[in-house]
């Protein structure tokens, strides 16, 4: 939950991936899940906007996880998690998780946009907990936190801004919400799960861009670059709160 | 208005704007046209039908097909060389310059290379430039400055240009009648339809060319199918598009403005037309001379008669049309030449002769008569045809400002060709054909040798059912097939008419005339593939497109094999010239980053490569970069340094059976190796070859924590990967090189650094050896802590999650400021390491080094059944001497620092190389590692080293470690 205002993301000892490019946009930070998060960037209203067209926003400090190898989906449907039926699907949870299965032995957790970071810590010290060697085969921990950047890409043109990095067809009649693609964008390895932002009528395409950690201010250039056609700009988690709810 | 005295009225003009006109300046003259003129079409609007000059010969050369099929039209514009000046769209202030001049246009001071055409027949350069030995380094020079196309500005900004992704039920390209019926059916089953075309307005030959005496018949009909394209939702049209490659799958490459479209279809149609074919007779190459389709274009897209007289010469129907149109347009023709000797009567036919044209059957023209510097012509000779090629001798002249001819088309099936279609000839209709598509892909319309309108239409519609059929689509019952196709008389089988005096061209982007294609033939060059390569015939930007036909018919005729089956050239990618700014598209250069990245550039870090990682190299701090290595490798040695070690593979290994598979995966023994407790690792290829190594740090029985080299971490992954697939052991793998940022404290004071800080866990040399491995947390920072030895000095890496990285590195700099502490760099720690006599796998080894070279056998465990490359190992051992052994060296004082890859030699034998060498300020000297032959591999031998200057050096074998051989500083 967000904690309280900080400047310098520096001030607190875990930092996004991406917060030196954010601090460049001028971004207003506070801290959620113990990481300086960039709520906006001057003007949370016009960065919903933005958000509808096409708004990149770095999620990197919110709450994840993962885990594979075999045992994992059983064991995290013992903890109550709704696992996706099938590789590359995603599914919604009660508690506002995000369970993406990659494959028929790995899932990606990803945390709700309140920075909660309540039911990933529960997974990971049910994990943690568990004796040593387990009683049943229940898979292991990926330290998602730390291997991804998290970036969400949000708005109608983000389908064909991501035309020019990625080689998979993500229009929205063909990429539905919670759909999941393995992909390669601007030749680096990635996660794309779409989730759109708000139900109905109302909802917003969007999408999860998970990848490497340490390619984060490589992807955040190419990313800004690829916008620029379409008037894409940067939006904060306050604007993807407003635009979500 | 302003000279543009060759400007028709409304409503023949469909692309200019005639309310927006438009200055420009070619050959430094001002001109004006109008906002949708090409600069071609401009110029011709005010007289100017000279563009540029050819390739070889320097002719003036015209429009020629106004469609940028041909290189004619090729200009410098700006910094741009070799822009289709019939594709350029005039702008305001637009400057544009010929091609292939010396001076200028009109006074080419290299107009001269014609004169000695004689002298420079096909081939000459195999035949003039081999002798005598070395002529060519004269002739080269020379050759090269009068050679190319336009000229490069190598200081050109970098302009901005990308690639996108598309995708398609079903791609038609081309936008004529075929294409546009293609599209409305295939988009009619509901599926995604991309429509390419590369006109600004859709309908092909529709919007230019006459299908019977209506002459506004056509272009009633493409507004009528571009109004039911646009009318439908599902077809997405990229106008001004050209596709320039069809790859297997239908993957289609489309150029769009500045963006490469990488298009995906399911199924595809081509509907690319056909290209009109010229006339070969004498000086048919001058501007003023042009097909049928081009003048028409100029006539209907930009309301220009590009002549006052013409001279129509035909092989068709077609011409007929074209007559009419140039009458209409207000151009006096002054004979219809058919070369047919009886054609029979149409309607058109019969227009021409209600309109008073004269016709002349059962002739040709047989020569062009140039104007004043050959820049125009003034007549055209015609005489009757006596045979294939031959003329009766009974010349006679018309005078006229233009030659206008229509003898037959070639399908633009060029892309098919591109995977696996081919261009074949059929006699019947003395044309190519195309066949043999490949599966997913369909051809209609002129491409596909159909040219009655209706035909042409029914063509496209069946293309279209069939593309959305094998799409999946519900395309409903399958239209009606086309009818009679009209093909049959469309091309003249016949239209070469050699001249005894040359200028006959077939080839106008080489200036390849009969002569060169018939001498090709008698040199022994037989086949159109050579024909080819030896002329040059087809090997200019137009591909070939108006030149292969009659090149085939004439190699075919000269070396007696016939026609019938004869093919084109193997035809290859890009259809049409792409840019290098295409091809390189957005520059996406994946660069990675460690958590600690920003710290290294605010201290001033020289960074360098590693892999796709940065690293800091040093951090000179105002010091040379040599001092600045020396400086931190002694903190190292007598205080205490940081070095970033993030870039270091990592990978969990874990599981039930992750003993045995670390057991078959490295050459040591790890079942029973102690939780706490690091290992070496080292791998082995299946061969025996050293390529890899690290550590194992085992946390508990079923969890391993190995490390990897930078460079090498990933293809140990895919490697463990593949191999457990094999194995199926029950083990899980996991990447988390990036996972975790890492740093190396090393140095005598570094455990007082630590214990400054909060940490649970006891850093006392007695709980915590060398080798031992703990997880703690240290300052709030949950950490990995390693008590390793890589630079020889009593050290701890530790690899904390990444987000935290900058955090710890920030940390361990305060908190070691009291004592001095020092960020090192890559250089310092290769120093440090060397000095320690520890190799780095790929610099110490290469893909062939086994572990008895490298002096590791230490490392292998003998007692285990199994693992990857042991018996390979135990051959190499058993059965071959070695041939070279990597030992520790060092050079008497004041030699020089050998550069890796020095040569060791033996004698007259290379026997080895030195793989890494320094001036170590901690020992005083040189000290290195290199290959040397293993009967000079004792301690205090000496092996030769030539030096890049030639002399050679004695080195002396020395025993390794160089530094601290007792290892008491490491296990402080």
């Amino acid at each position: 939950m967000a904690l309280s205002a900080h400047s310098d993301p520096a001030s607190l000892p875990r930092r996004s991936f991406a917060y030196r490019k954010l601090v460049a946009a001028g971004a207003g930070f506070e801290a959620v899940n113990g990481a300086a998060t960039a709520m906006d960037f001057g003007d949370p209203e016009a960065e919903s906007a933005v958000a509808r067209r096409l708004g990149l926003a770095d999620l990197s400090p919110l709450p994840r996880t993962g885990f594979k190898g075999a045992g994992t989906a059983d064991w995290l449907a013992g903890q109550g998690l709704a696992v996706p039926d099938r590789s590359n699907r995603a599914q919604r949870q009660a508690d506002g998780l995000l369970a993406a299965r990659l494959a028929p032995g790995e899932l990606l957790i990803l945390g709700g946009l309140d920075g909660d970071a309540g039911p990933v810590d529960r997974l990971d010290r049910a994990w943690q907990d568990a004796p040593i060697p387990p009683e049943t085969p229940r898979g292991f921990p990926v330290p998602r936190a730390h291997t991804n950047a998290w970036y969400r890409l949000s708005g109608s043109a983000a389908p064909a801004m991501f035309a020019k990095l990625c080689g998979v067809d993500l229009r929205t009649h063909k990429f539905t919400d919670l759909d999941i693609a393995q992909t390669q964008i601007a030749r680096i390895s990635g996660i794309i799960i779409r989730d759109d932002l708000g139900t109905g009528d109302a909802a917003v395409p969007a999408f999860h861009l998970v990848f490497d950690s340490a390619s984060a201010a490589y992807l955040w250039d190419c990313l800004i670059d690829a916008m620029a056609e379409f008037d894409g700009g940067l939006v904060g988690l306050s604007a993807l709160r407003a635009v979500s709810a | 208005m302003n000279g543009q005295d060759y400007r028709l009225d409304a409503p023949e003009g469909l692309l200019i704007d005639r309310d927006r006109p438009v200055s420009f300046r070619f050959e430094g003259q001002y001109y004006h046209g109008y906002a949708g003129d090409t600069l071609a079409s401009a110029l011709a609007a005010n007289g100017q039908l000279m563009l540029s000059r050819s390739f070889k010969y320097h002719r003036p050369r015209g429009p020629l097909t106004m469609a940028g099929l041909d290189c004619n039209s090729y200009v410098q514009v700006g910094d741009a060389p070799n822009v289709q000046a019939d594709r350029l769209p005039i702008t305001e202030g637009l400057t544009a310059a010929a091609l292939n001049v010396k001076g200028s246009l009109r006074n080419d001071r290299d107009r001269w290379v014609e004169w000695i055409a004689d002298f420079l027949p096909v081939g000459f350069y195999y035949k003039a430039f081999f002798r005598p030995r070395g002529i060519w380094n004269y002739w080269e020079g020379f050759i090269r400055r009068r050679a190319g196309l336009g000229t490069v500005d190598r200081t050109t900004p970098h302009d901005d240009y990308d690639k996108a992704y598309m995708f398609a039920d079903v791609a038609v390209v081309g936008g004529g009648p075929a294409g546009l019926s293609a599209a409305l059916q295939a988009a009619q089953a509901g599926g995604e339809v991309i429509l390419i075309d590369e006109n600004v307005l859709l309908g092909g030959s529709l919007t230019y060319a006459r299908f019977g005496t209506d002459a506004a018949q056509g272009r009633k009909l493409a507004e009528d199918l571009a109004a039911q394209v646009a009318a439908q939702a599902n077809i997405t049209v990229l106008d001004r598009a050209t596709c320039t490659g069809w790859f297997p799958d239908n993957w289609l490459a489309v150029i769009r403005g500045n963006r490469l479209i990488k298009l995906r279809a399911k199924q595809a149609v081509l509907a690319s037309g056909s290209v009109e074919q010229p006339i070969v007779f004498r000086h048919n190459d001058l501007p003023g001379v042009m097909p049928g389709s081009a003048v028409q274009r100029l006539i209907r897209h930009y309301g220009v008669k590009p002549g006052t007289r013409a001279v129509v010469a035909t092989g068709n129907d077609h011409g007929y049309g074209v007559a009419l149109d140039l009458a209409d347009a207000g151009i006096q023709v002054a004979g219809l030449v058919d070369l047919r000797t009886q054609p029979d009567a149409t309607p058109l036919s019969e227009a021409v002769g209600a309109a008073g044209i004269a016709v002349r059957t059962g002739h040709t023209v047989w020569e062009a008569v140039p104007g004043p510097g050959k820049r125009c012509i003034t007549g055209a000779v015609i005489d009757a045809i006596a045979g294939d090629g031959k003329v009766a001798g009974r010349g006679e002249r018309i005078d006229c400002d233009l030659i206008i001819t229509s003898v037959g088309y070639s399908p633009l099936g060029q892309l098919l060709c591109h995977c696996g279609g081919r261009l074949v000839y059929d006699e019947a209709l003395a044309s190519f054909v195309v066949t043999d598509p490949p599966a997913g892909t369909y051809v209609a319309g002129s491409a596909n040798a159909v040219f009655d309108l209706d035909a042409v239409q029914a063509d496209g519609r069946r293309a279209g059912w069939a593309a959305a059929m094998a799409a999946g689509l519900n395309a409903g019952a399958e239209p009606a097939a086309p009818g009679a196709t009209g093909a049959e008389g469309i091309n003249f089988p016949w239209p070469i008419f050699p001249h005894p005096q040359g200028k006959d061209f077939v080839d106008f982007d080489e200036d390849q005339t009969v002569r060169d294609v018939e001498n090709a033939v008698a040199d022994g060059f037989e086949n159109i593939e050579l024909v080819k390569r030896y002329t040059t015939v087809g090997m200019g930007p137009s591909q070939g497109r108006h030149s292969a036909l009659n090149a085939v018919r004439l190699t075919a005729r000269a070396n007696g094999r016939g026609l019938p089956g004869a093919v084109v050239t193997t035809q290859r990618p890009p259809f049409k010239p792409e840019s290098f700014g295409h091809l390189a598209g957005r520059g996406f250069e994946p660069v990675r980053h460690t958590a600690m990245h920003w710290r290294h550039l605010e201290r001033g870090a020289e960074m360098m490569p590693a892999g796709l990682w940065l690293r800091p190299a040093c951090y000179p701090g105002g010091l040379t970069r040599e001092a600045a290595i020396a400086e931190e490798s002694l903190a190292v040695r007598r205080g205490v340094g940081l070095i970033d070690v993030s870039t270091l593979g990592g990978l969990e290994v874990r599981g039930p059976d992750a003993a045995e598979f670390m057991n078959r995966m490295y050459t040591f023994a790890y079942v029973k190796q102690p939780e706490g407790r690091s290992r070496y690792v080292l791998m082995t290829d299946p061969t025996g070859a050293v390529v890899d190594d690290g550590v194992a740090c085992r946390f508990n029985a079923q969890h391993f924590y190995v490390t990897a080299t930078t460079g090498g971490v990933d293809a140990v992954y895919r490697t463990m990967l593949r191999w457990n697939a094999e194995w199926r052991l029950d083990v899980d793998v996991t990447n988390v090189t990036a996972s975790y940022a890492g740093v190396n404290i090393a140095g005598p004071r570094s455990r007082q650094v630590l214990e400054t800080l909060d940490c649970d866990v006891d850093l006392s040399a007695a709980a915590f050896p060398y080798m031992g491995v703990r997880e703690g947390v240290l300052a709030g920072i949950p950490v990995r802590l390693l008590r390793v030895g890589f630079v020889g000095e009593l050290g701890f890496e530790l690899h904390c999650p990444a987000a935290y990285g900058e955090a710890l590195w920030d940390l361990l700099m305060e908190a070691g400021a009291p004592f001095g502490i020092r960020p090192f760099g890559v250089e310092a720690q290769r120093m440090l390491r060397l000095e320690k006599g520890h190799i780095i796998i790929g610099q110490d080894t290469d893909g062939l080094t086994t572990p008895h070279e490298a002096d590791m056998v230490w490392a292998i465990a003998k007692k285990k059944p199994f693992f990857v490359g042991k018996r390979s190992i135990e051959i190499q051992a058993q059965d071959r001497p070695l041939s070279r052994k990597l030992v520790g060296f060092t050079l008497p004082d004041g030699a020089p620092v050998p550069p890796e890859c020095t040569l060791v030699i033996r004698g007259t034998e290379i026997v080895g190389r030195v793989t890494s060498a320094v001036r170590s300020p901690s020992l005083g000297r040189i000290v290195g590692l290199a290959y040397v032959h293993p009967d000079d591999a004792e301690p205090g031998k000496t092996f030769h080293i030539k030096l890049e200057d030639g002399k050679f050096i004695a080195a002396t074998v020395a025993p390794l470690p160089f530094y601290d051989p007792d290892n008491k500083r490491q296990e402080m």
